[in-house]
């Protein structure tokens, strides 16, 4: 399911490196290494099983195998195979979970929010509350 | 038993074209801004900011752009590059190339049509080798 690549080439984050900081585009990401900080795709993540992810994460669809811990909007779906974990808050669209994966946190569905809702998610900020 | 234990997931992953994966790759449509770091090789062909250690070597492509303070093994460049590169053993300039900054390598190579603005520093990887014979070629632009 990850395979509909509609935005071209997948970049890739190798086992033996570390991001730290905003990782944005127009296409998919594949990590194996570690990344930090903020992730924004038009494309799909994949976090293969020795990726470790600590971000606040934009993307289609979101694939894991490793971990990621942090706050995810998932356009189209967030998948955790059984080798993964998730821990955080979620928004997706759907939601796969396979037997033996690990999900700790907060799981929103993204179509039945309020599209002013859904905007401030997607831009990450939620510094619109009155006083 | 073990065949296929620490490796790539294997089949379900969906994603796993990449076969020999100690080579970072960053795509034409990504900018990577912060600190990135590590072993392996990486390919650049989008946007870079930041600060680069790394532990192999580092391909600026021709559509890429990279600003900031990299260091690494060996570095080749044929894109744009501005700010302070650092290389271990050797930097090659591409004649694509478009570089302003400081340079530091034991060993420079520049190709005829680069653009290089900048300073250049050429330390001697290790002081037991007597160099190259007369780093006279080092650059002619």
């Amino acid at each position: 399911m990850v395979k509909d690549v509609t935005s071209g080439s997948t970049s890739l984050v190798s086992r033996p490196m570390v991001v730290e900081g905003e990782i944005s585009g127009d296409e998919s990401l594949h990590v194996d290494g570690r990344v930090k900080g903020i992730i924004r795709l038009k494309g799909d993540l994949f976090v293969g099983v020795s990726g470790i992810v600590e971000a606040e994460i934009d993307a289609r669809n979101v694939v894991i195998q490793g971990t990621i811990t942090g706050k995810v909007l998932a356009r189209r779906q967030l998948e955790v195979q059984p080798s993964g974990r998730f821990n955080g808050e979620c928004t997706a669209a759907s939601y796969e979970i396979r037997e033996g994966a690990v999900f700790e946190g907060i799981s929103r569905m993204l179509d039945r929010m309020q599209p002013a809702e859904r905007a401030m998610v997607s831009t990450g900020q939620s510094n619109q509350k009155q006083p | 038993m073990g065949l296929f234990v620490k490796d790539k997931p294997s089949a379900a992953s969906g994603a796993g074209q990449h076969g020999d994966n100690e080579t970072s790759f960053f795509g034409a449509k990504l900018t990577v801004k912060g600190k990135v770091s590590g072993g392996g090789n990486l390919i650049v062909m989008g946007t870079l900011e930041g600060e680069f250690d790394l532990n192999g070597e580092l391909v600026v492509a021709p559509s890429a752009l990279v600003n900031g303070e990299v260091k690494a093994v060996n570095v080749t460049v044929s894109g744009g590059f501005s700010g302070s590169l650092t290389a271990k053993q050797k930097i090659h300039l591409e004649k694509s190339s478009v570089v302003s900054g400081r340079l530091i390598a034991p060993k420079l190579s520049v190709a005829d049509g680069a653009v290089l603005n900048g300073e250049i520093e050429m330390k001697k990887s290790s002081e037991s080798k007597p160099a190259a014979n007369d780093p006279t070629q080092k650059e002619k632009k």
